[in-house]
């Protein structure tokens, strides 16, 4: 079957009470609610549901955790005894806290905080972050990691080949396009923060650099349950099943994550240079190899199948981690062998993905 | 030819995909199997104030909505003598079969004058957000869908009221994500469920005099009627249009972004039903009454109606540096002075990117078009899915 057509969801209307209550009182009502009638012409919402919105304001958020979902500038409540949290404000010379991002309401003691429903990456100092590279400058490259600004990756953070210490010279100013493009995708931690949230990158680690042999998948929006979170390994090596071979996985904190084919310490640079002392020149040489290593089917299948229960713990809302993610491709593999195309089939979209999620959520 | 987004991948990721989706069979970064299309929400009906109107959210979040607005117009006719009624009527007829893009040699002038009007019967516009109404992208999806809805033939017959006067549509086709991927197999299958369920008024006029309609909303017939009976399925269908790419031998249907990135060709095949000889008669109470009588039974004849090439953004990427003449790889390489001015005349090497060069061959175009229109392949199961959907 090429094609499945799900039938949407009922979405859960949460003012549909309140709709009617307001409508019931006001006999003036110039367009009707409940849409059968045809659209609104204006093109604005009715004013006459603004009062019952109102009505619940001047609550304690009790009555607001009944709706999950708030809106940039609703107002949560005007009750002065809640302290204001993340995602909200304070309208000045009043005391109603609100809100200032779409999120679900979140109660701690007295404080009131807005979990925002989608999010931009936020970088701390210390975070493993994957990134791609959008603007080559004359002395650093800008690389999209996904939070509001472009972080930046200096060149004299970058090990440069030939040794690891040595300085930076005009001919790799000249040269910076050798080192990374645009559209390379890299590895790299962030060394430091700008006051107004731009961050600057460091690849001064064999861990880092360039990456290859993968594929890549942008998990976005960190709110809502869902997304990678921080967590004690954010990169990893395991032995997929089906002779997949060894299979390395790079979660970026900020979303971005890296799923690739392992490769020991290749050959090639060993013998090409001349004396193995400094071993960790060698391996860094290795760092800006843009060519692929040759990939088993096998492997590149397997690879796919961790893609795809990334893919499928986001949809569904849960969180991405080694713990997750491993779980989850475990029971995507078992799943696979009772499917019609037996171990090859890696296909876990759409329901497979729901089955997914509900197999590891059950457990 | 369309200027698609600009995609920014690393040479080591369009190597990588491009390997997988050259195996026999392909692996598809998404698991998909090559035919098969990402699972999609459907639902009819979800504007009130339009004729017919649909939305489609694909899995990966891009979503669309289509909204059909009728109107009813004058026709320009440079001459409305009292010529007899059967020639009037055969005059459009013809008229529509020279919108079928036959290229009608043999047309008369009025015809012709006749012929353009005819296409301004259907206004379509697309918007797709961050992007210029008049963006060459967004103009030319919109003159695809265009060009395949008047391709049918038959549609401009659908809009005929009378001599006088005839529907004009309104297509608004919004894609209301941003374009995660090459919106055209969204937007056509949204249109395609959209026109499904217009309704129009029925008409309550007889021949050429004010058409005037019934109110009764309930009563107002599909723009593409339904057979009687259980079923419920329309007899005459909206073209689709699907994207088709190749890599290597490999065919590939509703490709994503990352996939079309490292397209050898892509297509955008729009495909129709074939009319059957009965339903040619005029007029669209003719044209229910025949459908009525067609069988459930009889298995569908596809008809090809436009094929497209859709410029792959694979051709603007920039190619990968063999490790062999990496200055970066290896401190002891010679340093060159322009090493990206050098790659791109380089030998294949495995592992490392190269865009495609050169046309599409024509061998690979026929196999394309071939796997699309196949009996029981994509194309019909495409339409049986889009016929199963509800209609409210």
């Amino acid at each position: 079957m090429p094609i499945t057509i799900i039938a949407p969801k009922q979405v859960r209307h949460p003012y549909d009470a309140q709709h009617d209550i307001a409508s019931d009182s006001s006999s003036d009502v110039d367009s009707d609610d409940s849409i059968a009638g045809g659209a609104d012409l204006e093109g604005d919402i009715s004013m006459k549901s603004r009062p019952s919105k109102k009505a619940r304001t001047g609550g304690a958020p009790s009555t607001a955790s009944k709706f999950d979902i708030v809106t940039p500038g609703e107002v949560i409540t005007d009750d002065p005894q809640w302290m204001r949290g993340h995602g909200t404000y304070i309208a000045p010379a009043t005391s109603s806290i609100i809100s200032s991002v779409a999120g679900t309401v979140t109660r701690t003691n007295k404080l009131l905080s807005i979990r925002p429903l989608r999010a931009r990456y936020t970088p701390e100092v210390g975070d493993l972050v994957v990134g791609r590279i959008v603007e080559v400058q004359a002395k650093r490259w800008r690389v999209d990691v996904g939070a509001t600004q472009l972080a930046s990756l200096p060149l004299s953070a970058i090990n440069l080949p030939g040794g690891i210490l040595r300085k930076r010279t005009e001919t790799d100013e000249l040269q910076i396009r050798t080192f990374f493009a645009e559209g390379d995708l890299l590895v790299a931690e962030v060394q430091q923060l700008f006051q107004d949230g731009g961050a600057v990158l460091h690849t001064r680690s064999l861990k880092y650099g360039k990456l290859r042999n993968g594929v890549f998948v942008a998990v976005s929006g960190m709110g809502g349950g869902g997304g990678v979170v921080r967590s004690r390994r954010q990169v990893w090596t395991f032995d997929a099943a089906n002779d997949g071979g060894q299979i390395d996985v790079v979660l970026g904190v900020n979303g971005y994550v890296w799923i690739s084919k392992h490769v020991e310490t290749p050959e090639g640079v060993i013998d090409k240079t001349a004396g193995i002392t400094n071993m960790e020149e060698n391996i860094s040489a290795t760092m800006y190899s843009s060519q692929n290593d040759r990939i088993e089917p096998e492997t590149m299948r397997e690879i796919v199948r961790v893609r795809g229960v990334v893919t499928a713990l986001v949809e569904n809302g849960l969180r991405v981690d080694e713990d997750m993610l491993m779980r989850g491709y475990h029971e995507a593999v078992e799943m696979a062998l009772v499917s019609n195309d037996g171990q090859d089939d890696v296909y876990l979209g759409g329901e497979r993905g729901e089955q997914l999620a509900a197999a590891l959520t059950g457990i | 030819m369309a200027s698609t987004q600009h995609v920014l991948l690393s040479p080591a990721e369009l190597a990588y995909l491009h390997a997988s989706l050259s195996l026999t069979p392909p692996i598809r970064p998404d698991g998909r199997t090559p035919t098969q299309f990402r699972p999609l929400v459907a639902e009819t009906g979800i504007l009130p104030g339009t004729n017919g109107s649909a939305r489609i959210c694909f899995a990966d979040g891009t979503e669309a909505i289509v909204g059909v607005k009728a109107e009813v117009e004058r026709t320009k006719l440079s001459r409305v003598g009292p010529a007899d009624e059967l020639e009037g009527t055969r005059l459009v007829g013809d008229v529509v079969e020279g919108l079928a893009g036959a290229g009608g040699t043999e047309n008369i002038t009025e015809k012709e004058e006749i012929a353009t009007n005819g296409a301004d019967w259907v206004e379509l516009s697309v918007e797709i957000p961050g992007y210029r109404d008049d963006d060459a992208g967004t103009a030319f999806l919109s003159a695809m869908l265009a060009e395949a809805l008047l391709a049918d033939g038959e549609f401009a017959r659908k809009l005929y009221i009378n001599r006088r006067f005839h529907w004009k549509l309104y297509l608004d086709i919004l894609l209301i994500s941003p374009p995660l991927s090459y919106p055209l197999p969204l937007l056509s299958l949204t249109t395609h469920l959209a026109l499904l369920s217009t309704r129009l008024p029925r008409l309550k006029s007889e021949g050429d005099e004010d058409p005037f309609f019934d109110d009764d909303w309930a009563a107002a017939p599909y723009l593409y009627p339904r057979r009687k009976g259980d079923s419920g399925k329309a007899t005459s269908k909206p073209p689709v249009s699907l994207l088709v790419m190749a890599v290597g031998n490999s065919i590939i249907f509703d490709p994503s972004k990352e996939e079309l990135a490292v397209a050898d060709v892509a297509l955008a095949v729009s495909i129709g039903e074939a009319l059957s000889s009965s339903s040619t008669s005029l007029g669209k109470k003719a044209t229910t009454e025949d459908a009525m009588n067609l069988d459930d039974g009889e298995g569908r004849s596809l008809r090809l109606l436009s094929v497209r090439t859709i410029d792959p953004p694979s051709r603007l990427t920039p190619p990968g540096v063999p490790n062999a003449t990496n200055s970066a790889y290896g401190a002891a390489t010679a340093t060159q002075k322009q090493p990206e001015a050098r790659t791109a005349e380089l030998e294949a090497v495995e592992g490392v990117w190269k865009a495609p060069r050169g046309g599409a061959k024509p061998l690979v175009m026929a196999a394309l078009v071939q796997k699309v229109l196949e009996k029981g392949g994509v194309a019909d199961e495409v339409l049986d899915a889009l016929d199963a959907v509800d209609l409210v």
